[in-house]
């Protein structure tokens, strides 16, 4: 070990090391040796303080403004490096800020196409859903004032004794209606239900809601010997007709 | 130099505080400016060299390690390679007019120093100019002994001894300086 360190110190790779003429490599070398070896961090030591020493019988006095102008140096590189930062600091504020405006935008445009989308389809359906009650108000005037019309009074049963309906059937345009003025309080898990048979076919018409309105006019299927059913079904309605609940037909 | 002095300037220097440089320059700048115009030999050439050898110091503060040099030698090794620099390049633009050896960027010995500077160095006139000479190879051309041996032409041996005598001036001169500075402080 003695050995090692003595053929180390004759090397002269720490007075290398002393001025920083090292490579990385020795560097490391000398680095591990002061770090292992008490010797050789002594002689380390005793280097650096000889060449203090010797450095300062060096000395010589500097001119006068020299530290005046070293230290305008160093206040100009900082204030250089202070200015750069507030720049920098303001530039990637109003990158990010740019950023999020970016983001904000193209979510809102996203949210709008979307939205106009929805409001264009709700238009579509709602001009759709114009014609056909156009149509539906066409059809109802031209039955309604058609001379040939005939207007067929409605009873119920004995099962609802106050149900009142009037049907307006009309062979010649093919077209028939049916008003439902009265229905009578039924439980709440039944409900009326519209049928008719047309050409052999029984069709469901759906559920008359007791709370319709009592100028609604119902349009029927029209057909030769068309007849049609009010039953009573269980709530929310049925597949077929339960012929034993007939309350009212209405034949045309 | 105390150890308490450099801790506080260490300090200053990783605050970024520039009162480090004041402070360094106050303790140190005679001698950096010395080891500069004994590399440069000139002396407009060695204030340049101070001034940016104090700029790099400012801005390799972060990479002042204290456990692996002395702050002192740290300053030493930014100025005398920061003076080396200086005189490559000044050499190379002269280059085509005068062919300098690199080698030849030390004028070995002492006889160019101006007078009107010797009243600073009068301790370094106790150290005989042969022992000199070998220190100066050590701590300022930075040659290996067997390095130092070839360029003056002395055998090895001679320049082991020198070395180590010279060493022992050098201890002995520091060593004095220092209990005059012990006497001096314990006198007020």
């Amino acid at each position: 070990m003695k050995e090692k360190i003595r053929l180390f110190l004759e090397t002269d790779l720490l007075e290398s090391y002393l001025l920083g003429n090292t490579t990385t490599e020795e560097t490391l070398q000398v680095e591990r040796y002061i770090a292992m070896y008490p010797e050789v961090r002594e002689t380390y030591n005793e280097l650096q303080s000889n060449l203090e020493a010797y450095a300062k019988m060096h000395a010589i006095k500097a001119p006068e403004g020299l530290k005046a102008r070293i230290l305008q140096k160093i206040k100009a590189q900082d204030a250089g490096r202070r200015k750069f930062r507030r720049f920098a600091i303001a530039a990637s504020i109003s990158a990010v800020m740019f950023a999020a405006s970016a983001y904000f935008f193209y979510n809102q445009n996203l949210n709008l196409h979307q939205e106009n989308a929805i409001v264009n389809t709700k238009i579509q359906n709602l001009e759709a859903d114009m014609k056909q009650q156009l149509e539906d108000v066409r059809n109802q005037f031209i039955v309604l004032n058609n001379p040939q019309t005939r207007k067929v009074s409605i009873k119920g049963n004995k099962k609802a004794k106050d149900l009142k309906a009037l049907a307006y059937i009309n062979p010649v345009k093919k077209l028939s209606y049916i008003n439902v003025q009265n229905l009578p309080q039924l439980p709440e898990n039944q409900c009326y239900q519209m049928w008719a048979e047309v050409n052999g076919e029984m069709l469901n018409l759906g559920v008359i809601e007791s709370a319709d309105d009592k100028e609604k006019l119902r349009a029927l299927p029209y057909a030769e010997d068309a007849v049609s059913y009010i039953t009573i079904e269980p709530q929310g309605g049925n597949l077929t007709p339960t012929v034993q609940n007939i309350v009212a037909n209405i034949s045309y | 130099m105390s150890t308490l002095l450099e801790k506080h300037i260490v300090e200053l220097l990783q605050e970024r505080n520039d009162k480090a440089i004041s402070l360094l320059y106050e303790h140190y700048g005679d001698t950096l400016y010395g080891v500069a115009h004994k590399v440069v030999r000139d002396e407009e050439m060695a204030q340049d060299v101070v001034q940016e050898s104090f700029v790099k110091i400012w801005k390799k503060a972060d990479s002042y390690d204290a456990s692996k040099a002395k702050l002192f030698t740290w300053l030493f090794r930014i100025t005398r390679n920061t003076a080396i620099d200086k005189l490559r390049s000044v050499n190379t633009k002269n280059d085509k007019e005068i062919q300098m050896d690199v080698s030849d960027v030390y004028n070995l010995g002492v006889h160019s120093i101006r007078p009107d500077l010797m009243d600073v160095r009068e301790n370094l006139d106790k150290i005989e100019s042969k022992y000199q000479i070998v220190l100066d190879a050590l701590f300022f051309q930075g040659m290996t002994q067997q390095e130092a041996s070839d360029e003056l032409d002395i055998p090895l041996g001679t320049i082991k001894s020198r070395l180590k005598i010279g060493l022992r001036e050098l201890k002995k001169l520091y060593g004095t300086s220092l209990a005059l500075i012990i006497v001096v402080f314990s006198t007020f």
